[in-house]
């Protein structure tokens, strides 16, 4: 495998102007989406997949992946200068960050928090090109009963690492898959839950329900409260930190990169985790942790630098073996299979120019993005000055617009309609959206690989663990399964407290 | 817990659903599963998990629920209105034409849930609906239905 070759190659494709004209617009929304509260991430990507139906596929991926790192490097923004969490992730950076700007430094914050990510960044790019391909290459051994015990370990993960519950999680999971049920049976072709409707018989389209559970749900739970914005001012020779909070800083940034990058490969609310373990760790390792909460560096650069290495690491299962892990992947995946591709393990070596150009361009994005969210940060805390009133009504046309262009269907826009009011009720309820988006995506392939192993088996479930492979991976799942029985029946320690905590209140 | 109550339904009835239409497509065997085996299995985990979570909420002591009851009627009260104007939305869009509806949906937004004066309002749903129009078709080439008039 040559790395060093094929990045060149990426390079080539990523330094067209066209590309780098895509990766500035999904870099430069990705940041306005993070800024904003109340339009995450995932809904500033659901809301771009229809301007990517005129561009290549690799344009495509390239200008979605720069919304979605793009979001992490903005989301600490108003986390630092108004201790409102832009995105999920940053909500532990709002207690050391906005503690740092009510000193005056909150321009060091937001210096550190942009430096750490792109280090971070950079460094989970890095382990991302090493690392997929081996997967992939490792992949290619997979028959179905391999592709079916990936799957469930990667549900009973998405279970146990998800923001929620694991009992309260795998009802999501099972609903997203029994909703990826409806329509044309892949095996045999006979209709399923379609009622003799038309519109049904291709299933539920995962565009109108992506953006309705994540734009329009999202709008209506956002329509509910009204921000009173105090936004501090920073001033450009504000931004430079001192000596000691650079030396400070250095630490939690490799410890958050490393954090980060290993824990977004697993399923589940992976930038989330990966912020708060961070914290954790630097608050434990601090020699004074008594000061975490009164506007502590390390409380800033490990955070920010974990939620954004763990972007490298979500990619990796998504392009080394098609299985997307998050709510985010999961959506460019519907971006990709509308360009007629399916990542999975011959993804690599069969589209070379798409995986090297996009992970050429993700080291252009993390470069574009310290520029933007540093001399130019003073624009984006311009954004929040828009009244949400404004803001809100347009985010609606473009849903809605978005959608109806896919297929010009009014039966989608009914189905974005539906899912909003899902998403919304669900917001409510408390449950995580992310597992069901996923399992509606990856529910159908979960199917067709153990109905084709019950077919190469003539019936017999002993095809699970005649491979060394399917055996570790059930094994594993076992294990896991009974580790959240466990916890369950227990009382949570503190930790497990605080990371609910933070993760109800942005939900 | 209320809300705990509320999900389990939703599993619980999503479930009872799945188990009885499933129950109308061939299951097959094991060595050849038909269509219905699959849902059916989702359709009995879920309406287990349902049953689980509202046992589950039952056994929790309950919260102080006083004064939440209006408290909940009142937060819905905004987006009730923006899912009766989009679904208004969404049946005219054909028959009326894009820009039409999308004009009228706006100003009914910016002026009864906005609350923005008369005359903003207007001329707000007429700049955001040309200006998305010219966006949509002109910019990025998405094909939407004709109003009478034309674009």
């Amino acid at each position: 495998m040559d790395v060093f070759g094929n990045l060149i190659a990426g390079f080539q494709t990523a330094l067209s102007l066209h590309n780098i004209y895509l990766c500035f617009i999904g870099c430069l929304f990705g940041t306005m989406v993070g800024v904003l509260p109340g339009i995450g991430p995932l809904a500033g990507i659901s809301l771009l997949i229809p301007a990517t139906y005129g561009i290549d596929a690799t344009g495509a991926i390239i200008m979605l992946a720069g919304i979605y790192y793009g979001a992490m490097y903005g989301g600490s923004t108003t986390s630092i200068l108004m201790n409102i969490p832009g995105e999920s992730a940053s909500v532990i950076t709002c207690v050391d960050g906005y503690r740092m700007t009510q000193k005056g430094r909150g321009g060091a914050a937001l210096f550190i928090s942009a430096w750490g990510s792109f280090i971070g960044g950079n460094l989970s790019i890095l382990g991302l090109m090493i690392l997929a391909p081996l997967l992939a290459n490792f992949a290619t051994r997979f028959g179905p009963p391999e592709i079916f015990a990936v799957l469930v370990l990667a549900f009973i993960l998405l279970g146990s690492l998800g923001s929620g519950s694991f009992f309260k999680t795998m009802p999501m999971i099972l609903l997203g898959m029994f909703l990826g049920t409806i329509g044309m049976d892949p095996l045999t072709g006979s209709f399923r839950f379609t009622h003799e409707v038309k519109d049904l018989y291709d299933g539920i389209g995962f565009v109108p329900v992506a953006m309705g559970a994540f734009g329009f749900g999202e709008i209506l739970t956002a329509t509910e409260e009204s921000l009173v914005r105090i936004i501090h001012k920073v001033k450009m020779r504000e931004l430079l930190p001192t000596r000691e909070e650079l030396r400070a800083s250095w630490g939690p940034i490799f410890r958050g990169s490393g954090l980060g990058f290993l824990i977004g490969i697993l399923p589940g609310s992976a930038h989330v985790l990966s912020s708060f373990v961070s914290y954790a760790v630097e608050k434990k390792l601090s020699s004074h942790p008594e000061e975490f909460g009164t506007g502590r560096i390390e409380g800033v650069a490990g955070p920010e630098t974990a939620n954004n290495a763990a972007t490298g690491g979500a990619m990796i299962p998504f392009l080394g073996i098609g299985i997307p892990t998050g709510p985010a992947t999961a959506v460019m995946m519907i971006a990709l299979m509308i360009h007629g591709i399916r990542p999975g393990p011959l993804f690599i070596s069969e589209q070379p120019q798409i995986f090297w150009g996009l992970i050429a361009s993700m080291y252009i994005g993390n470069m574009i993005l310290l520029i933007l969210n540093l001399p130019l940060v003073g624009i984006f805390v311009n954004l929040l000055r828009i009244p949400f009133r404004i803001l809100f009504p347009l985010v609606l046309i473009i849903c809605l617009v978005g959608t109806y262009s896919v297929s010009a269907s009014t039966f989608d826009l009914l189905v974005l309609l539906g899912s909003g009011i899902l998403g919304y009720i669900f917001r409510k309820l408390k449950y995580d959206l992310a597992p069901f988006i996923l399992a509606l995506i990856i529910g159908p392939l979960l199917e067709v690989s153990l109905r084709q192993s019950l077919m190469r088996s003539a019936g017999s479930f002993s095809i699970f663990w005649h491979s060394p492979i399917t055996l570790t991976l059930f094994g594993i799942s076992s294990l896991l399964f009974l580790w959240n029985l466990i916890t369950t029946l227990r009382p949570k320690s503190t930790w497990e407290k605080a990371l609910d905590e933070g993760q109800d209140k942005y939900k | 817990m209320i809300k705990d109550r509320v999900g389990g339904l939703i599993f619980l009835l999503t479930g009872f659903y799945g188990l009885v239409y499933s129950r109308s497509l061939p299951m097959g065997r094991w060595n050849e599963p038909g269509p219905g085996a699959f849902p059916f299995g989702l359709a009995v985990l879920l309406a287990f998990s349902g049953i689980t979570i509202i046992a589950r909420a039952k056994s929790k002591k309950e919260e102080n629920q006083k004064g939440k009851g209006w408290e909940f009627l009142r937060n819905l009260i905004t987006p009730l209105l923006i899912v009766l104007l989009t679904l208004g939305f969404i049946l005219a869009l054909e028959p009326v034409g894009y820009v039409t509806s999308v004009m009228v949906y706006l100003f009914i937004l910016f002026l009864g849930i906005c609350r923005y004066k008369l005359p903003l309002a207007a001329g707000m749903s007429v700049v955001f609906a040309l200006g998305s129009w010219y966006l949509f078709v002109k910019v990025l080439g998405v094909q939407l239905p004709l109003s009478f008039w034309g674009i």
